[in-house]
């Protein structure tokens, strides 16, 4: 537990405002830091500038309307949103997804959460003052979004499965493309190790930095690698095996201390584990069989009740609560994001912190303000 | 010790890193001068939509069956069309689209009965206000083939 600092007098403290246009919050993130000098009183972020009503929007449109919205969310890994919402419905509906669909939407999936690792590795580095990394992770990231954009069509927001499969089968280029960038990832870790890991000054920035402690974690229903890294081997691909994940061969990898070079650990090791996930799904995927459920009518209607379903995404557990009173619109429809549980541990973790350090915490958290908004 | 210890490791680091950087300055370069070079677009590109033209009739198949229209979560499209004689099936006359609200989902496309929705591969755009977004498909079409 953080030790507690004594309360300062109420004149010394002042109030500063970190964002909401702070580069080093990656979107509208408003955190109120009450400051003691250059120590931390109190944390106490704001949100809500990105508000979209994603959720009220899943009220007032059919299941199948709401897919382009799931990727919006989480703009960084847009496919695993989808793959969740497609899930969710899919057991919801008892549809039956083709073999060589479900390889697909795994292969895409760890692509994307690749890449969003890769992004956070970038900025990550980038709020630390370094620029160069940043720029190699890019170019590699930029590697995953041709791959995709090649069946997907598109970037960012994919909108790519589909309730019974994907909306466009894949090619033999994809899995070459797919092949080829796994092994270019795998040789430039050792790039990375030698520019950032070892790299002394981030070292200092990181170690005993932000500590999490499992308890504070369990407190504020931290997942993903934040939890990880405090040493829980908790991931929902393992825990509660969805899709295809309980046929792979993958460790999940943890922390000790739970500081932000934990984390940074605990992602750089997904990334490789991620690979190793898409090599085997590489070399069972079926040739043919079909990429999509042709049965699924466009105004699907699940029947009466609820479904809760929960996945992990590149942050952590995420899930999707339906309900359904027998018509085409869903009757309520929550998500359940990562971020918003990660982003509050702050309170705690930030007390008793330096102004500079909160942004190397902040950074190392990983949120994703529009998924917390949404 | 451990402080000396420190600081050569600390500094070795440095040089370890400095090694990357410099390597990389001569690696072949990754990115295109955009205007003057542009790459292969991806060959499911996602542009705004458009009617196909099909070879055998010279013009698109739209029914005007309002399908993709009531598909669109964004409300994009707006379809019209008429029967020219009471036998005849029905044939599209206007088909607007809103192309600043339009999510590229593709349900419009996987819709259609007559697969004559397709993406455009255009993705320089510019308009000087809202309204430049809205286009009416079959005059564009007509346009680009008189
Ligand atoms: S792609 Fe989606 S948002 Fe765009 S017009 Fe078609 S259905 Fe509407
Ligand atoms: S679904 Fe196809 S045929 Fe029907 S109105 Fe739309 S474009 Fe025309």
């Amino acid at each position: 537990m953080p030790k507690p600092i004594a309360p300062p007098a109420v004149d010394r403290v002042y109030t500063l405002n970190l964002g909401p246009q702070h580069p080093s919050t990656h979107g509208v993130l408003r955190v109120l830091l009450d400051l003691d000098g250059e120590f931390i009183v109190k944390a106490d972020p704001v949100l809500g500038y990105g508000h979209r009503g994603h959720e009220k929007m899943g009220e007032n449109r059919t299941y199948k309307q709401f897919m382009p919205n799931t990727s919006r969310m989480d703009y960084l890994s847009g496919l695993l949103f989808n793959h969740g919402f497609a899930l969710a419905v899919e057991k919801f509906a008892g549809i039956d997804v083709p073999l060589r669909a479900k390889y697909i939407r795994t292969i895409c999936a760890e692509l994307n959460r690749i890449s969003s690792h890769l992004l956070w590795f970038g900025t990550y580095v980038m709020d630390l003052g370094g620029f160069t990394p940043f720029l190699y992770a890019f170019d590699d990231r930029e590697n995953i979004l041709d791959i995709l954009d090649r069946v997907t069509g598109s970037r960012l927001t994919y909108s790519y499965c589909r309730f019974g499969g994907v909306c466009q089968d894949v090619d033999e280029t994809f899995l070459e493309m797919t092949k080829t960038f796994i092994d270019r990832l795998r040789s430039r870790f050792s790039d990375y190790h030698n520019l950032v890991t070892k790299n002394i000054i981030f070292i200092h920035r990181t170690r005993n930095v932000g500590v999490i402690h499992p308890e504070q974690a369990r407190q504020f229903g931290v997942t993903g690698p934040n939890l990880r890294a405090c040493g829980i081997p908790f991931d929902v691909r393992k825990m509660e095996p969805y899709e295809l994940y309980d046929q792979f061969d993958f460790e999940i990898p943890t922390g000790t201390n739970g500081d932000a070079l934990d984390r940074y650990n605990v992602r750089l090791e997904e990334m490789e584990q991620s690979c190793r996930i898409i090599e085997q799904a590489l070399a069972r995927m079926p040739k043919g069989g079909g990429y999509l459920n042709r049965s699924v009518s466009s105004r699907l209607t699940p029947p009466k009740g609820e479904v809760y379903f929960a996945f992990e995404s590149a942050r952590g557990l995420t899930a999707y609560y339906l309900v359904s009173d027998g018509s085409p619109h869903p009757y309520r429809c929550h998500i359940r994001v990562p971020s918003f549980s990660n982003l509050h541990v702050l309170v705690d973790v930030l007390r008793g912190t330096m102004v500079a350090d909160a942004i190397s915490i902040l950074g190392s958290i990983d949120v994703v303000i529009p998924e917390i908004d949404r | 010790m451990g402080y000396w210890k420190e600081i050569v490791e600390g500094g070795w680091s440095l040089v370890e890193g400095m090694r990357v950087t410099v390597r990389r300055l001569w690696r072949p370069v990754v990115t295109v001068q955009y205007p003057r070079k542009q790459l292969n677009l991806s060959p499911a590109y996602r542009g705004h939509i458009e009617l196909r033209l099909f070879a055998d009739t010279g013009t698109h198949k739209c029914i005007a069956c309002g399908a993709c229209q009531r598909a669109c979560p964004s409300h994009v499209i707006r379809v019209q069309g008429i029967k020219p004689h009471m036998k005849s099936p029905k044939k599209a006359t206007h088909y607007f689209i809103d192309f600043s609200r339009c999510s590229l989902c593709g349900l419009c496309v996987e819709t259609c009965p007559t697969q004559t929705l397709q993406y455009s591969r255009e993705y320089e755009l510019e308009g000087d206000s809202r309204w430049s977004s809205v286009v009416d498909l079959i005059a564009r079409q007509e346009q680009s083939r008189s």
